[in-house]
C-alpha cells in the first residue's frame, strides 16, 4: 500500500507535465498561434546579421509570408482605393458631361 | 586453520551484508525519509542518484547516430515551434528566469536558455564532446527521466521531430526574446513543418 502512494508521488508530476502537452499534433496548436511579430526585425541591428547563419535564414523564412500577405494587403488596398477614386472620377466626369450636356441645350 | 579464518570472515561478512539489508529495509518502510519536493536530498544521496542518472544516460546515449544537418534552418523552426509550446513551462524561454515548474520541481528543471555551464548542471554544453551532449539531449527528451518530471515525448513524437528539437536546444541559449518569438510562433497558417 506503501509503495503504491509512493509512486503515486513520482508519478505525479509527470502525469501533470504529461496532460499539460496532451496536444501532440501541432494542428492542435493552431487555435492559440500567435502570429511571428516580423516588425522587430526592423529594430535589430542589421550589421551584425549573418545571412548565412541558419537563425536567421530561419528568421527570414518565417517572416516572409507575413511580408508577403502584408504587402498583397497593401497592393489590394491600394488597388481598391485606386479603383475607387477612377470611379470617383468617372462619376466626378460623368457629372460634368450632364453638365456640359445641359450647357448646350 | 586457514579454511577456519576465511569461514570465519565469511559468516562475519554474512552477517554485516543481513543486519544491511534487514536495517535499509527497515529504513524503507519506516517512512522516515523525506519524500517532499521542497525537502532537498543530503549531499550524498544527491550524488548517488546524479551519478546514476549520468552514468546510465551516457551508457544508453553512446550509439546514437546524430544527423548531420542539425544546424539548417528548417529544423530550427520546427523544432522551436515544438520547444515552445512543450518545454517552456519547465525550461523557460529568453527573458524568463523562473516559472511554478522551477521553483517547485525537484531537481529543478536545467534553464536550456543558458549554456550548459551556466545552468548548473554538468552535462550539455559544458562537454568537450558536443556530440555526447547532442546525444543526451535526444535520449532525454526521447526516453524522459524517471522520477524528475521529465516525461517521455518518444510515445508520441517520432525521432525527427525530436532531433528538431534538440537542434533548436543548440542555438536557444543565443537568442533574443524577438528572435525567439519569431522562430517558435506558429503562424496561422503555419502547419508545423512536419
Amino acid at each position: 500500500m506503501k509503495r503504491q502512494s509512493l509512486s503515486y508521488f513520482v508519478a505525479l508530476p509527470a502525469l501533470l507535465l504529461a496532460l499539460s502537452a496532451q496536444a501532440h499534433d501541432p494542428k492542435e496548436h493552431m487555435k492559440e498561434a500567435q502570429a511571428p511579430d516580423c516588425a522587430a526585425m526592423k529594430d535589430m541591428d542589421h550589421s551584425k546579421m549573418d545571412m548565412k547563419d541558419p537563425v536567421m535564414q530561419a528568421m527570414m523564412k518565417k517572416c516572409m509570408k507575413a511580408m508577403h500577405k502584408d504587402e498583397e494587403g497593401s497592393h489590394e488596398a491600394h488597388g481598391d482605393k485606386g479603383h475607387t477614386d477612377h470611379g470617383n472620377h468617372d462619376e466626378k466626369s460623368d457629372e460634368k458631361k450632364p453638365a456640359k450636356h445641359q450647357h448646350k441645350k | 586453520m586457514t579454511s577456519f579464518k576465511f569461514l570465519s570472515c565469511f559468516k562475519c561478512l554474512a552477517v554485516a551484508a543481513g543486519v544491511a539489508a534487514v536495517t535499509g529495509v527497515g529504513f524503507l518502510y519506516s517512512g522516515l525519509y523525506p519524500m517532499g519536493a521542497d525537502d532537498h536530498h543530503n549531499d550524498l544521496t544527491y550524488w548517488a542518484l546524479e551519478t546514476l542518472r549520468e552514468r546510465s544516460i551516457a551508457r544508453a546515449s553512446n550509439d546514437i547516430e546524430v544527423p548531420t544537418d542539425l544546424n539548417s534552418s528548417e529544423r530550427l523552426l520546427a523544432g522551436g515551434a515544438d520547444y515552445n509550446d512543450m518545454c517552456t513551462g519547465c525550461h523557460l524561454k529568453p527573458g524568463k528566469t523562473e516559472s511554478d515548474f522551477t521553483l517547485g520541481l525537484y531537481p529543478a528543471p536545467p534553464n536550456l536558455t543558458l549554456t550548459g555551464d551556466r545552468h548548473g548542471h554538468k552535462h550539455a554544453g559544458d562537454t568537450d564532446n558536443d556530440d555526447e551532449a547532442i546525444k543526451r539531449q535526444f535520449w532525454i527528451i526521447k526516453h524522459g527521466i524517471k522520477a524528475s518530471g521529465m516525461p517521455a515525448w518518444g510515445p508520441g513524437h517520432d525521432d525527427q521531430r525530436i532531433w528538431n528539437m534538440v537542434a533548436f536546444l543548440q542555438r536557444l541559449p543565443e537568442l533574443s526574446p524577438q528572435q525567439y518569438q519569431i522562430l517558435t510562433a506558429r503562424g496561422a497558417d503555419d502547419a508545423g513543418h512536419h
